[in-house]
């Protein structure tokens, strides 16, 4: 097996395991935290970009028509948050299903919250 | 399945591929809420002909245009990490290419689209400066489905993921593995 440079043990060939763990870096089954974080910035993102639309272009941009993307992106944005965590902990021996359900819970009551009193 | 050589360790490679994945499934999100906003952005056609590039619905349409090109460069400089997808003589993946090239027409377009509109305000989905849009889109979509498919059908060889269970897509998997998806001729 070809090894990049600077790995392996000169000249015998193969890869020891302390070689395999500096190749991966951090493993993907260990990115929950990172990927949940990343979820949650999106959400804000999203909920900062409809209002930007609804208070500084509201004769373009109803206030319904802002919280109409923000409930769709949300859900969209949702489910790629689902997709990714469980593909990332798949084979392994991790499980962040309570984490998914809590922050997945939370947007969505964040997200009705918003779409009742923000903005009208 | 046909077996590619082994040039780093599985688990290296798994973990490598499962990182390509994260950015695919991040852009599929993006994808996936842009075709929502097709019918966002044409009911608002329906009551405001041609209006400015900075109107909501064209925020949302247009911050595709910026995500998924990003997305598919993080792709690319990570891809380098991955030998059994490099292309032709060790360059970059051909997916990867189609999907450069078609962002490029893309983006080329933006200035010739706002030219047009600069003389001629009507906002019809057929006029000819759009034409490049939707043609470096479709191209760009292609490479990206070729690459996302070899990417899915690696990850079946090394056991990480579950093969297709119909016979006609497993053996598109086997045809991605051999470079042979959209050509016998390019690998």
């Amino acid at each position: 097996m070809t090894l990049p440079k600077g790995f392996g043990s000169s000249g015998a060939g193969g890869a020891s395991s302390s070689d395999v763990e500096r190749m991966i870096g951090r493993r993907v089954e260990n990115m929950t935290g990172m990927i949940t974080v990343s979820y949650i910035a999106a959400w804000l993102a999203t909920f900062g970009g409809t209002a930007a639309g609804y208070f500084y272009y509201p004769w373009a941009y109803p206030t319904n028509s802002g919280h109409y993307a923000f409930i769709v992106l949300t859900v969209i944005e949702a489910i790629g948050y689902l997709f990714c965590v469980k593909v990332m902990e798949e084979g392994s021996k991790k499980n962040s299903n309570g984490i998914i359900a809590g922050v997945i819970g939370a947007t969505a009551v964040g997200t009705v919250i918003i779409s009742l009193y923000v903005g009208f | 399945m046909a077996q590619m050589p082994a040039l780093i360790p599985k688990e290296v490679e798994i973990q490598r591929l499962k990182k390509i994945w994260l950015i695919v499934i991040a852009m599929g999100s993006t994808a996936a809420s842009v075709e929502v906003d097709n019918f966002v952005d044409g009911s608002l056609h329906q009551t405001s002909i041609r209006d400015s590039a900075f109107t909501p619905a064209h925020w949302w349409l247009y911050s595709h245009f910026i995500t998924l090109p990003l997305g598919w460069a993080a792709a690319a400089i990570y891809d380098r990490k991955v030998p059994v997808l490099r292309g032709p003589n060790n360059s970059i993946n051909t997916g990867l290419k189609m999907t450069i090239l078609g962002y490029l027409a893309t983006m080329f377009t933006i200035g010739v689209n706002e030219m047009w509109h600069f003389w001629f305000v009507e906002e019809i989905f057929a006029v000819p400066n759009h034409w490049m849009f939707n043609m470096g889109v479709v191209v760009a979509f292609m490479g990206a489905l070729a690459y996302v498919v070899r990417v899915y059908a690696r990850l079946v060889e090394l056991g990480a993921e579950t093969p297709g269970e119909n016979p006609y897509v497993a053996e598109m998997y086997k045809m991605a593995l051999e470079g042979k998806l959209y050509s016998r001729a390019i690998p």
